[in-house]
């Protein structure tokens, strides 16, 4: 998988475990071993120097006609396509493709193509790819690396995907799955133009070719906003609305889209793009033949401010733009039930609103630096952040302010997330101890697991004379620690030595590259480099044979989890 | 040439920063590492306000020898005498090349008959003996090794004219204003007192060495200056990091045990480095060029170290946590430690910039990070951050 040069070939059917050198295909936690399982990888071998973050997500449940077949195997359902697994990737790159920078604030792109900064260019494949081993069930695993959309089959020990979609224009930087969505469109896909589409991704799979199929297409050629996407959600219980976060600052509510609007969509094209900011544009769109549509946004005041503007008609689409902060917005996170988003960014803030209020209601700045990724807890209790401070940082919604900081990384965090399935082992029977185990991954290639234990971190570890009173100290740095603070108010970066810290259970190296992402599921944690190789660790005493077969109901990353939120947090506090 | 401003100008329109002009330094062959290090001095605002200050203050003062501190200031002076409409861009850009050049030209890279003075210089036509000696440790091609020598070297002038003013009270300049800085210790006529100076201001920070002896628990404590931090680094790494191992607790056993002067005898011990003072400006040099022996030569590590645009040192003895914002880095682009090219990417007013030798571009924020370096040891990506310029936020440390 090691490609140190353009144009080298990679061969990513070749043996199973076989990894680079110093890698171990286990690891060990207090409750047992993790073993390497499968690998997912994707047919280009070139590096696609990798600003695009892979992000990765688990779907099941592809929509509901199931056919009581289910994919054991590559060689199950093989007959429905040819696999065309030579010629897989030519040659070197061609720079065609922008890297995932550019955009960014106010709208500057002075500098993409000059040759030293875009000289890593990747190239798009144009191999034939065009198997489909689809039957409708099962799980799947969708994945970004450079210009395409991968989708792989979770239990297949086949490393390829079952299935690419390339895009020619921009690279698609983010996607989000509905299980639940309604009228077939369940896939959203982000691009690094500012492009939004949504698609059925049940019509992607059926088909063989590598093209996007009946996309619905948001904010063409990036009239509304031509920041890049760094994050799309879809609102939990929404009806199909969404949300998309820009590299600006802005982030925009979607409605689902009629067929009425689609039209509408489609006559976006006359933007000119120029010099102008991205306020001035939005001033300029969306005048649809009818007439009615004008989602014009008024220019943004301040910058540094939040501010929710609507759209002056509401029959347009986006219906509403958060201006949410300076510098992009990196990720954001709907808790589970959709009450609240969270969102993180450049600026080092983690900010959580109100949806429906569209009210900011807490937040804090990191201890340095730009924050990276967000997740939330299943019971809504705590936000996970990871950034370039290289802390991962636990946000306690019922204090409103951080309660630790894990420190372990040698690099910046780069995905967190609540092992939700997590039951603990070894409580020692003294007493209740909600027990909430979590996972981080970070740029030094290291997959870390820690448990919170929130007794043992009740108290903030202070320096300073033990006589003293320090709870109760007015006035001091560390004063805003002991009282909750105020809705609506941020606070500032805590001092190092006021924040309680936690050391990982489990530190270990899991891939070559930087990694950028991992989602636990009931049978395995699964961890993602930038690069888009993907590797499925078994958690201990899952049996190997059984994955194949299982009666999976594994649950999409961010917003399907509710349902067994309940019973596994109940589960995690037992008593010996 | 220098001329990138109207590409700028263009790019910029109205955000262009009032008073400020960006121009490229040319390379006179193999020049690069200086004008990368230059772009970074020039931009680190403090230093170059305080350096012109200095400047303007001592001109007329005694026989104002060409050195190299008064080539710095002209030089300084002429980018951003430019911004003035009263000189012809090219004569502007002509003057600017020209000082480099001699700057250049005098001190350090060339054996002195390759090119000199292009232009012809107010102030005489020689560098004293004593440079001439100075410069005689040959050729520098580390910016590393050019920015100390630099900044070494203009604290010794600043030493000598201090120096100098002190053994004559006659001269019409008090000496306040020749250190340009607090009084310091000049009063009391102790020689040995250091003379801190604007350069200690920008860029000094104290360290300490702590060793605790494992017999008798005595900790001795070593203070020592520093203008930059030198920090091993490792594959797939943040400067975070590299900072945390660098102040990491080292125990001293068997070869290479600690003299307790308590014990009076060789002992194991525990040694760490915590910054007592941190810097205004904070420097830190990445160690990428690696002696390795069995190669018996030395290497070029293009690891991954992730630098964020802003850094806390949470190693110090002191209290608050001081933050810093990244403004200038120094680039080395090249496979190997004895070829390659520098260039440097340098903030101001909230854009950054990209200088290599005469071409300036403008570029986004979010590009810094294709100059981390390589996850994979062998890439086509040979860019990598090498020294890295912060400056202080934090209005406490100021003092």
């Amino acid at each position: 998988m090691i490609n140190p040069a353009n144009g080298m070939i990679s061969t990513s059917s070749s043996s199973a475990n076989a990894q680079s050198p110093g890698l171990k295909t286990y690891f060990k936690t207090p409750e047992g071993r993790y073993k390497l399982h499968y690998e997912k990888t994707h047919p280009s071998g070139l590096l696609h120097y990798a600003h695009g973050k892979t992000v990765t997500q688990l779907i099941s449940r592809i929509s509901q006609r199931h056919q009581h077949q289910r994919p054991h195997l590559q060689g199950f359902s093989a007959s429905s396509g040819v696999r065309s697994a030579a010629a897989r990737l030519l040659g070197a790159g061609n720079g065609g493709r922008a890297l995932g920078f550019g955009g960014g604030n106010g709208g500057s792109k002075s500098l993409s193509g000059s040759s030293r900064i875009g000289s890593l260019g990747a190239s798009s494949s144009s191999s034939s790819m065009t198997n489909t081993n689809f039957d409708g069930k099962g799980t799947y695993l969708i994945f970004n690396v450079g210009d395409a959309i991968f989708i792989s089959d979770l239990n297949s020990q086949d490393k390829d995907p079952i299935k690419s979609i390339h895009f020619s224009n921009s690279n698609p930087v983010c996607h989000a799955f509905d299980q639940d969505a309604k009228d077939g469109h369940d896939l959203l896909i982000g691009l690094n133009s500012g492009d939004v589409y949504s698609v059925s991704l049940r019509q992607q799979l059926q088909d063989v070719g590598k093209k996007l199929l009946g996309a619905q297409h948001y904010n063409k050629d990036g009239s509304v906003n031509n920041g890049r996407c760094t994050s799309i959600a879809w609102v939990p219980g929404g009806d199909g609305a969404f949300v998309v976060a820009h590299a600006d600052g802005n982030l925009y509510v979607y409605e689902k889209a009629s067929l009425k609007y689609e039209e509408k969509y489609f006559i976006l094209t006359f933007i000119s793009h120029g010099d102008i900011c991205d306020d001035m544009l939005a001033l300029n769109i969306l005048q649809s033949k009818d007439g009615a549509g004008d989602s014009s946004f008024p220019v943004i005041k301040d910058q540094t401010q939040f501010s929710v503007a609507h759209a002056r008609y509401s029959k347009s689409n986006p219906i509403a733009r958060w201006h949410i902060c300076q510098g992009s917005i990196n990720s954001i996170a709907f808790s589970s039930d959709g009450t609240y988003l969270a969102t993180i960014g450049r600026d080092g803030y983690l900010r959580v609103f109100d949806y429906s209020k569209e009210q900011l209601i807490c937040g804090g700045k990191s201890y340095y630096g730009a924050l990276l990724c967000c997740a939330w807890s299943m019971d809504g209790k705590y936000i996970l952040t990871g950034g370039e401070d290289d802390l991962v940082q636990v946000w306690s919604m019922e204090d409103r302010k951080v309660v630790a900081w894990g420190e372990g990384h040698n690099s910046w965090v780069s995905g967190v997330a609540f092992d939700s399935y997590f039951s603990s082992p070894n409580s020692d029977g003294t007493g209740e101890t909600v027990i909430y185990r979590f996972g981080s991954v970070g740029q030094d290639t290291r997959l870390l697991l820690w448990d919170l234990e929130m007794d043992e971190i009740v108290v903030p570890l202070r320096r300073g004379p033990p006589g003293g009173s320090p709870t109760f100290s007015t006035g001091s740095q560390s004063s805003h620690w002991d009282n909750v603070c105020p809705v609506g108010t941020l606070q500032p970066a805590p001092s190092m030595r006021d924040v309680p810290k936690l050391s990982p259970l489990v530190a270990h190296r899991v891939h070559t590259e930087p990694l950028s992402g991992l989602i636990f599921t009931q049978e395995s944690v699964l961890t993602v480099c930038r690069e888009g190789h993907i590797k499925i660790w078994m958690r201990p005493g899952v049996a190997e044979n059984q994955s194949g077969n299982s009666e999976t109901v594994l649950l999409s990353t961010s917003s399907k989890e509710k349902p067994l939120l309940s019973s596994k947090v109940g589960s995690s506090s037992y008593r010996q | 040439m220098g001329a990138a401003g109207s590409k700028l100008e263009k790019a910029l329109g109205d955000q262009f920063p009032e008073g400020e002009r960006y121009f490229g330094l040319e390379n006179f062959g193999n020049t690069c590492y200086c004008n990368s290090v230059l772009q970074a001095l020039y931009f680190c605002v403090p230093f170059r306000e305080q350096l012109l200050e200095y400047y303007s203050n001592n001109k007329n003062v005694g026989d104002a020898e060409e050195n190299l501190l008064t080539c710095l200031a002209d030089l300084f002076t002429q980018m951003l005498a430019s911004t003035v409409e009263v000189v012809s861009k090219h004569f502007r850009v002509a003057r600017a090349c020209g000082l480099v050049e001699t700057l250049v030209g005098n001190s350090i890279l060339y054996s002195n008959d390759v090119i000199m003075f292009r232009l012809p210089i107010e102030n005489g036509d020689t560098i004293s003996g004593e440079l001439e000696a100075c410069f005689a440790f040959g050729k520098v091609e580390d910016a590393h090794e050019f920015l100390n020598f630099l900044l070494n070297e203009l604290v010794d002038i600043l030493e000598k004219e201090a120096q100098a003013a002190k053994s004559d009270p006659e001269t019409s300049s008090p000496p306040e204003k020749i250190a340009n800085g607090p009084k310091n210790g000049h009063a009391n006529g102790v020689r040995k007192e250091p003379l801190v100076t604007w350069v200690h201001k920008n860029f000094q920070g104290i360290l300490t060495n702590e060793t605790r002896c494992l017999r008798c628990e005595t900790v001795t404590a070593r203070d020592e200056t520093f203008f930059d931090l030198s920090l091993d680094i490792e594959q797939n790494s943040s400067i975070t990091s590299c900072l945390k191992n660098f102040s990491s607790t080292e125990t001293l056993n068997a070869e290479d045990k600690f003299f307790c002067d308590k014990c009076c005898s060789l002992q194991e011990a525990q040694k760490r480095m915590k910054i007592k003072k941190p810097p205004h400006i904070l420097v830190i040099h990445l160690k990428r060029f690696k002696y390795i022996e069995q190669l018996g030569r030395y290497k070029k590590l293009s690891y991954r170290v992730v630098f964020p645009l802003e850094l806390k040192l949470s190693n110090t003895m002191e209290d608050s946590d001081i933050e810093y914002s990244l403004f200038a880095v120094v680039v080395h682009v090249g496979s190997g430690p004895n070829h390659g090219h520098y260039v440097s990417l340098v903030k101001s007013h909230n854009h950054w910039l990209f200088f290599d030798d005469e071409n300036v571009e403008m570029i986004d924020e979010s590009a810094v990070q294709t100059f981390f370096g390589s996850a994979q040891e062998y890439s086509s990506n040979t860019d990598h951050g090498y020294i890295l310029f912060y400056e202080s936020i934090s209005a406490s440390s100021k003092s």
